[in-house]
C-alpha cells in the first residue's frame, strides 16, 4: 500500500554495492543455519501459498467455464438439442475441467449449488493462503530477529576482544553509525524485503509457468508489458535516490541552522541579528523545500506509471482474447480461448504486476543488506593483535611495584613513541609524569594495564611481566582515572558503582565522600539516583572529575593511573578535587599525568618526558635546582601555580584552608 | 529547575489539539493555486479509476454477448430462431450482437487505455502539487517557527531546551505537513471514492451490493485498529532500538573506561539483555503484523468470493452479466482501499492535531520583552546608566533574584560585579540590554527608561563578551562582523588586531575566510574569546558587558585577552562580572552581591576595609592571580612582543 512517507524512507536511504557477493551470502547462511528445520518451513510455506495464490484464480476461471457459461448457452443449446435430439454438449466451453457434469440442460439451482461448492473451495483456500501467509511472515521475522540478533551480539563481543589500537584508528561515531547504518539494512532484509523478494520471485515463475501451459502465445501477450515496468522502476527509483540525497544534503544544512539559530539565540538577540539569521534561515529552508519538491517529482511519477501499465496490460489480455474469441476461431497459436481463460489470465496478470514493482524496489534493500553485512563481517574478521597468552596466569595480589625494563613502543610501526623507557615505581609511591603534549606521556600509562603492547623490552609489575598474566587479572587491580571523564547515562549511583559492580549503596556513598562528590551529589534533584544526561550531561567539568575519582577510589586498586584534567574548573571545585586526589593517591603506587603543581611538589619522583625518552628524573626541587628541561617547563607553565602556593606573601595557600568539602 | 517547567509542558501537549489542526489547515489558503491543481488532480484522477471498472464490464459484456451470439449464428439455420426465442432475443438482435461485438470491444479498450492515461497523467499531478503544498506549509511553518523562536525573549528560552525546540520545528513539523499537506487530500479521496463506488454499485445491483455492505465496517475497524495499534508498538520498537544503541555507543565512546574498569563480561552482559528486549518488541510486533496483514487481505478475499458466489447465482438466473460482475469485483476493491486508508490516516490525524497543538504553543508564546508602542530610537548612548531599587523574579514567582537594587554607573566607568553563584550578578548584567525586564524599579540609559526606547536601537549599542563563546557556521570575519554585517575588511581587521586576535588568524592557510562554527575548524578556548572580544569591538559600543573569566589558557594568552580586555574597556562604561583581581582592583566601583542584594559598594581599598564579604571573597576567589598580575606583567609582556 503506498503509503505516505512510505517512498521517502524507501528511496532515501544509500545504496552500497556488495563487493564479495558469495562469501558474504555464505557468512548470512551460517547466521540462519541453526534455524534451517524453520527456513524449510518456510520454503514449504512459500510454495503451498503460491501454489494457492496460483490455483484460485484458476478456480475463478472455472467457475465461468464450467457453470456461468454453460448456462449463458442454455437457450442456444436446448435448442440445438431438440433438433438434433442428441446430448452433445459442444457449445459449452473446452477450458472447462472442473467438472463435465454441468450441460445447459443442468436445472439452475444444480448449477447454482455446484458453483457455491467451488466457490467454498475458493473461499477455504483464502482463508488457509492468509493463515499461511501470517505463519510465513512470522516465522520469517522470528529468524531474521535471532539472526541479527547473534550478529549483534557477536559484534559487540568482539569489539570488546579488540586491542584499544583498532580503536585509535577507528573513530567511535564512525564506527557507531557504520553499525548502527548496517545493522538496520540487515534488519530491514531479514524481516521483510527477503521473504517478499522470494515469494514475489516464486510467484511469478509459478504464474507464467502456468499461463504458458495454458497458452504461450496468449502468454506472451498478457506479459508484453512487464520488462517496461522493470525498466520504468528502475529507473525512476534510481533517478529519486539521487534526488533524496539532495534533499538529505539540504535537510542537514536547515536542521544544523536550526540547531545553531535555537541553541545560540542569546547571542543572536545580543548582537540584534535576528533578522539576518532569519533571512539566512528562509534561504537554506527554500532549497530544502525545491530539493524534496525536485525528488518527489519522480516518485510521483511512479505509481501512476505502473498502475497505468498495469491497466494497459489488463486491455492487452482483454482485447486480445476477446478479439480471438469474437473474430477468430476461438484458438490462439493452438491453444482454446475461453471466456474463464480471459477471466483467468485477467487475474494472473493483476496478481503478478505487484510482485514486479516489489522486486525492482527491494532488490535495493537486499543489495544495501549485504554490503552492510560485508561491513560487519570485516569487522568481526579483524583480528585482535592483542590476546592473552595461552598459557597466561592469574595475577596473584600485588604489592604495587611497576618497573620499566627499557621500553619501546610503537603505535605505527617504524614510529617510535617510546624509546628505552626504564623506571621504577615502588609501591605506594607516586610518579608525577610531565612534559610537552606529543612527548610519550600517554603512552607510558596505557602500557601499565596492557591497553598497548611494547615492541621491546618488558613491564613488570611485581616482577610478573604484564604480557604473561590474564588482562583481567591485570586491569582488576589497576584503577584509571581518565582526563577526559565519561559516565554513563544511568544514575550517579550506578556510575560511582562502575568502580566495583559488587559494592553496596552504603560503599559507592563512602566512595562519594571520600571524594567530596557527596555533598554535590545531595543537592542533585534525585541525589545519587539522579540519571545523568548522555555522557554525563547536566554536571559541570570538575564534578564530572569528582564522580570519576568516586569511582577510582570505590575500585580501591593498588595501581592508580591518573590523567588529570586541564580544562578549568570553578576555584572551588578545583579545591575539593585536589583534596580528594591526594587522599586517592594516598598508600597507593600512583602515576600521575600532572598539570597541577600540587600534584607535582607532592610526588616522589617526577618524570620529565620529551620525545619518547625520560631526559630528566628526580623530585620537584631537585629538578628544579637541575635548571634543565623541567626548569624550563615549569617556567612556562607552572609558574603561575608557584606563586599561587608559593612563597608566603601572606596569602594562605589553598591546602591550608579549612576543608570546603565534607560536612 | 527550568528544564523541568519544559518538559511538563509537552506532556501537556498530548491531548486534543484538534482546533489547532484547523488553524494549521487554514495556511493551505496561502497556496490556493498549488491546492486546487493538487485537489483538482485528485478529483479527475478519482473519477478516472472509477471509469476502468464500468469499461472493463463493456468488454466483457461485448464479448460474452458477441460470443454467444457467434455460437448461435454457428447453429444450424432452423435451431437460430429457436436459440434465439429461447435467449429471449430476436434473430435481428443476435445478429447485431454479433456483428458490433467487435467494435464495442475496441471502443471500450481505446476508452480504457485513454482513461489510464488520464489517471495516470492526473495522479502524477495531484502527487506532485501535493508534495509541492505539503513543502510549502513546511516552509513556512518553519520559517514562523524560527522566527518566533529567535524573537522570544530569554525568559523563554530559559524554560525551553535546544532540542525541544528542535523537535517542534523538526518532527512536529513534518507530521503536520503530512497530514494537512498530503493527508487530507487523501482522506477526502477517500471519502470520495467510497461514496462514488457504492452508489455505482447499490445502483447496478443493490441485491449484490447488500452482500458486500456488512463487511465495510469489520474492514474499518479493523484498519483503523491497524493504526492503533502499530503506532504505540512501532515507538515502543524504536525505543528500545535506541536503549540498545546508547549501550553500544557508550561502550565504543567509553571503551578505555570499560577495559580498565575490566567490565566486558558484565557490559557485553547489559547489551545482550537490551538486545534480547529489543527482539521481544520486535516479535510482538511481527506477530501482530503476521495476524493483521492476512486478515486484511483475508476479508477482502472473502468479499469476492461472496460476490463470485451471489453474482454467479444472479448471471445463472440471468439478472446479472459476466461483465457487471467482473465490474462489481473491481469495484470492490475500489472499497476495501479507501478504507484502508482512511483507517491509517484517522489515527494520524490524532498525531498531527497533538503536533499542530505544540507548535502553536510556540508561535502562540507571549514574548515578554517586546517594543512598547512608540518606543523611540535610542539616541546616541553616552554612558550614564542607573539601576532604580530594581526588583527582579524569573518568570515572575518564586524567590526575588535581585531586590532594591540602585546604583550609578558615569560614562566610562567600570563597575566590577562581585558574588557568589546565583547572587544576582548576570541577572544586573542581563537587565541592561533588555534580555529581561525588571519586575519591579527602573532602569535608565541616559535617563531613558530601557523600555520605552526600541530593542534593536538599544542593543545596537551595547557590546557584549560572554564567557562561553558560540561561534556560528561562516568564516572567521562573518563572525568577528557578526553584529556588523555591513563591515569593512578593514575595520574587521582592526578589531581583530585590537583583540589581539589578528596574528593567530593570519596563521590558517585561509586567514579571515578560514570557516568556524559546527562544520569548521575549531577554534580553541582562548582564540574564542578574542574572536568575542574583536567582535565586541566592532560594533565600538558606549556600554560594555563583559564576563572577563578565561577558559584554561596558557599564561601568554591569557595576557594577550587581559590586554585586549583593557583595551576593549577603555572609555565605556563596563559591567564586569569579575573573575580577575585586575579588574576588581582597577574598578571605579566594585558591587558585591549576595543573595539578590547590593551588600557592599565602592573601591577596592574601602572594600578591603570595611566589607568582610568582599575581603573573603577576595582572598578566596580572586586572590590566585594576584602574584601573576602583580609580579610577571613585564615578563610577559616582553614575551608577547616577541610573539
Amino acid at each position: 500500500m503506498g503509503f505516505m512517507g512510505g517512498q521517502h524512507r524507501m528511496f532515501g536511504q544509500e545504496v552500497s554495492k556488495p563487493q564479495n557477493l558469495g562469501q558474504t551470502l555464505l557468512r548470512f547462511g551460517s547466521y540462519f543455519k541453526p534455524y534451517w528445520t524453520r527456513l524449510l518451513l518456510i520454503v514449504v510455506l512459500v510454495l503451498v501459498s503460491t501454489w494457492m495464490q496460483v490455483v484460485t484464480p484458476d478456480l475463478t476461471g472455472q467457475v465461468f467455464d464450467c457453470y456461468v457459461t454453460p448456462r449463458l448457452m442454455s437457450g442456444a443449446s436446448a435448442a440445438a438439442s431438440a433438433l438434433m435430439g442428441g446430448g452433445e454438449n459442444s457449445l459449452t466451453s473446452s477450458n472447462c475441467w472442473y467438472t463435465t457434469a454441468v450441460t445447459a440442460e443442468t436445472p439452475a439451482a444444480d448449477v447454482v449449488a455446484g458453483m457455491g461448492q467451488l466457490i467454498l473451495q475458493i473461499a477455504l483456500l483464502y482463508v488457509l493462503s492468509a493463515v499461511l501467509t501470517g505463519l510465513l511472515f512470522y516465522i520469517m521475522r522470528w529468524i531474521g530477529a535471532y539472526a541479527l540478533r547473534q550478529m549483534r551480539v557477536d559484534l559487540f563481543g568482539h569489539l570488546h576482544r579488540l586491542s584499544m589500537n583498532y580503536f585509535a584508528t577507528h573513530e567511535a561515531g564512525d564506527l557507531m553509525s557504520r553499525i548502527t547504518n548496517d545493522a538496520s539494512a540487515i534488519e530491514q532484509a531479514f524481516s521483510f524485503a527477503l521473504v517478499n523478494v522470494f515469494s514475489s520471485a516464486v510467484l511469478i515463475v509459478w504464474v507464467v509457468y502456468t499461463m504458458l501451459t495454458k497458452s504461450v502465445v496468449y502468454t506472451l501477450v498478457s506479459l508484453l508489458m512487464m520488462p517496461i515496468m522493470v525498466i520504468v522502476t528502475v529507473y525512476f527509483s534510481n533517478q529519486a535516490r539521487k534526488a533524496f540525497r539532495r534533499a538529505r544534503v539540504e535537510m542537514g544544512s536547515v536542521n544544523a541552522d536550526l540547531q545553531e539559530g535555537i541553541a545560540a539565540v542569546r547571542e543572536v538577540q545580543a548582537f540584534s541579528r535576528e533578522d539576518e539569521n532569519i533571512e539566512q534561515f528562509k534561504t537554506s529552508n527554500a532549497a530544502n523545500r525545491d530539493a524534496n519538491i525536485r525528488a518527489v517529482a519522480f516518485t510521483s511519477a511512479l505509481n501512476p506509471l505502473l498502475e497505468s501499465l498495469g491497466y494497459v496490460s489488463m486491455a492487452l489480455v482483454i482485447g486480445v482474447g476477446g478479439w480471438v474469441l469474437l473474430a477468430g476461431d476461438g484458438t490462439l497459436a493452438g491453444a482454446t480461448i475461453s471466456l474463464g481463460l480471459i477471466i483467468t489470465f485477467l487475474q494472473y496478470v493483476q496478481r503478478i504486476n505487484q510482485p514486479v514493482s516489489q522486486i525492482s524496489v527491494q532488490w535495493t534493500t537486499i543489495q544495501n543488506a549485504i554490503a552492510g553485512g560485508e561491513r560487519i563481517f570485516g569487522i568481526l574478521d579483524t583480528v585482535p593483535d592483542m590476546q592473552d597468552k595461552p598459557n597466561a596466569i592469574q595475577l596473584p595480589q600485588i604489592e604495587g611495584l611497576v618497573e620499566f625494563e627499557n621500553v619501546s613502543a610503537e603505535y605505527n610501526p617504524g614510529e617510535p613513541v617510546l624509546e628505552g623507557v626504564s623506571l621504577r615505581a615502588e609501591p605506594g609511591q607516586t610518579v608525577a609524569i610531565v612534559g610537552p603534549t606529543g612527548a610519550g606521556k600517554t603512552t607510558i600509562i596505557n602500557l601499565i594495564p596492557r591497553f598497548y603492547d611494547v615492541t621491546a623490552g618488558a613491564v613488570k609489575i611485581d616482577g610478573h611481566d604484564v604480557r604473561d598474566v590474564t588482562r583481567r587479572s591485570l586491569r582488576q587491580q589497576i584503577g584509571i582515572v581518565l582526563q577526559d571523564t565519561f559516565l554513563f547515562s544511568t544514575t550517579v549511583m550506578e556510575n560511582i558503582r562502575y568502580g566495583d559492580p559488587e559494592a553496596t549503596d552504603e560503599q559507592v556513598v563512602a566512595a562519594a565522600k571520600l571524594a567530596y562528590a557527596h555533598d554535590f551529589i545531595e543537592r542533585l534533584p534525585d541525589g545519587y539516583q539522579t540519571i545523568l544526561g548522555e555522557r554525563g550531561a547536566g554536571l559541570s567539568q570538575g564534578q564530572r572529575q569528582l564522580i570519576a575519582i568516586a569511582r577510582a577510589a570505590l575500585a580501591d586498586p593498588r595501581i592508580l593511573i591518573l590523567d588529570e584534567a586541564t580544562s578549568s574548573v570553578d576555584t572551588r571545585t578545583e579545591r575539593l578535587i585536589q583534596q580528594a586526589l591526594s587522599t586517592l593517591l594516598k598508600g597507593r603506587t600512583s602515576f600521575v599525568i600532572a598539570h597541577r603543581l600540587s600534584t607535582i611538589r607532592n610526588a616522589d619522583q617526577v618524570l620529565v618526558i620529551q620525545d619518547g625518552q625520560i631526559v630528566e628524573r628526580g623530585t620537584h626541587t631537585s629538578l628544579l635546582a637541575a635548571e634543565g628541561f623541567y626548569h624550563g617547563l615549569y617556567m612556562s607553565q607552572f609558574r603561575r601555580q608557584v606563586d599561587l602556593f608559593g612563597n608566603g606573601n601572606g596569602v594562605k595557600a589553598p591546602e591550608a584552608l579549612p576543608a570546603a568539602g565534607g560536612r | 529547575m527550568t528544564e523541568q517547567r519544559g518538559r511538563g509542558k509537552r506532556q501537556g501537549g498530548a491531548d486534543g489539539g484538534m482546533k489547532e489542526l484547523g488553524r494549521a489547515i487554514r495556511y493551505l489558503g496561502r497556496y490556493k493555486g498549488v491546492a486546487g491543481i493538487a485537489y483538482g488532480s485528485m478529483v479527475i484522477g478519482t473519477l478516472s479509476l472509477l471509469a476502468i471498472p464500468q469499461l472493463i464490464q463493456n468488454i466483457i459484456d461485448a464479448i460474452t454477448s458477441g460470443y454467444v451470439a457467434n455460437q448461435v449464428l454457428a447453429l444450424p439455420q432452423l435451431a437460430q430462431g429457436l436459440a434465439a426465442t429461447a435467449m429471449g432475443k430476436t434473430l435481428q438482435q443476435i445478429q447485431t450482437d454479433a456483428d458490433t461485438a467487435l467494435g464495442a470491444l475496441f471502443g471500450a479498450l481505446a476508452a480504457i487505455v485513454l482513461f489510464s492515461i488520464a489517471r495516470a497523467l492526473f495522479s502524477f499531478l495531484r502527487g506532485y502539487f501535493s508534495e509541492k503544498l505539503s513543502q510549502n506549509l513546511a516552509y513556512d511553518f518553519r520559517n514562523e517557527l524560527y522566527e518566533k523562536i529567535q524573537r522570544l525573549s530569554f525568559s523563554y528560552h530559559d524554560r525551553n531546551q535546544t532540542g525541544q525546540l528542535m523537535i517542534r520545528a523538526t518532527d512536529d513539523v513534518e507530521k503536520l505537513r503530512m497530514f494537512v499537506g498530503q493527508g487530507l487530500a487523501m482522506i477526502l479521496e477517500s471519502l470520495i471514492m467510497l461514496a462514488a463506488t457504492l452508489l455505482i454499485l447499490a445502483l447496478s445491483n443493490w441485491q449484490l451490493t447488500l452482500v458486500v455492505l456488512p463487511t465495510l465496517p469489520v474492514a474499518l475497524i479493523l484498519f483503523m485498529g491497524f493504526g492503533a495499534i502499530s503506532q504505540p508498538l512501532f515507538s515502543e520498537l524504536q525505543k528500545r532500538l535506541s536503549a540498545l544503541n546508547t549501550v553500544l555507543q557508550e561502550n565504543l565512546a567509553g571503551i578505555k573506561l570499560v577495559r580498565a574498569f575490566v567490565r566486558e563480561p558484565e557490559e557485553q552482559q547489559r547489551f545482550e539483555g537490551a538486545v534480547d528486549s529489543h527482539l521481544q518488541q520486535a516479535l510482538k510486533v511481527a506477530k501482530i503484523f503476521s495476524f493483521l496483514f492476512p486478515v486484511v487481505f483475508l476479508i477482502a478475499n472473502l468479499g469476492q468470493a461472496a460476490v463470485l458466489y451471489f453474482g454467479g447465482q444472479q448471471i445463472v438466473y440471468g439478472t446479472l452479466t459476466v461483465g457487471e460482475w467482473q465490474k462489481f469485483s473491481l469495484y470492490l476493491m475500489y472499497v476495501f482501499f479507501p478504507l484502508g486508508m482512511l483507517g491509517m490516516i484517522i489515527s494520524l490525524m490524532a498525531q498531527a492535531a497533538a503536533s499542530a497543538k505544540r507548535m502553536f504553543d510556540i508561535l502562540d508564546a507571549k514574548n515578554e520583552v517586546v517594543n512598547k508602542p512608540g518606543a523611540i530610537e535610542m539616541p546616541s548612548i553616552t554612558g550614564r546608566v542607573t539601576f532604580e531599587n530594581v526588583d527582579f523574579r524569573y518568570f515572575n514567582s518564586g524567590d526575588p533574584v535581585l531586590s532594591q537594587v540602585s546604583c550609578t554607573a558615569e560614562p566610562g566607568q567600570t563597575i566590577a560585579l562581585l558574588g557568589a553563584t546565583g547572587s544576582g550578578k548576570t541577572t544586573i548584567i542581563n537587565l541592561l540590554p533588555r534580555f529581561y525586564d525588571v519586575t519591579g524599579g527602573r532602569v535608565l540609559i541616559d535617563g531613558h527608561d530601557v523600555r520605552d526606547v526600541t530593542i534593536e536601537s538599544l542593543r545596537r549599542q551595547i557590546g557584549l563578551v560572554l564567557q562561553e563563546t558560540t561561534l556560528f557556521t561562516g568564516t572567521i570575519r562573518d563572525n568577528i562582523a557578526f553584529g556588523r554585517p555591513d563591515a569593512t575588511q578593514e575595520e574587521v581587521e582592526a578589531a581583530a588586531k585590537a583583540a589581539a586576535a589578528h596574528d593567530f588568524i593570519m596563521e590558517f592557510p585561509q586567514g579571515y575566510d578560514t570557516p568556524v562554527g559546527e562544520r569548521g575548524s575549531t577554534l580553541s578556548g582562548g582564540q574564542k574569546q578574542r574572536v568575542a572580544i574583536a567582535r565586541a569591538l566592532l560594533l565600538n559600543p558606549h556600554i560594555l558587558i563583559l564576563d572577563d573569566s578565561t577558559s584554561s589558557v596558557d599564561v601568554t594568552t591569557e595576557f594577550h585577552i587581559q590586554q585586549a580586555l583593557d583595551r576593549l574597556m577603555k572609555d565605556r562604561t563596563s559591567f564586569v562580572i569579575a573573575q580577575r583581581i585586575s579588574t576588581v582592583v582597577n574598578a571605579d566601583q566594585i558591587l558585591v552581591l549576595d543573595r539578590g542584594r547590593i551588600v557592599a559598594s565602592g573601591k577596592h581599598e574601602d572594600l578591603l576595609e570595611s566589607s568582610e564579604i568582599y575581603a573573603e571573597i577576595y582572598s578566596s576567589q580572586l586572590v590566585e592571580d594576584t602574584v601573576l598580575e602583580a609580579d610577571d606583567a613585564a615578563v610577559l609582556a616582553a614575551d608577547g612582543e616577541v610573539a
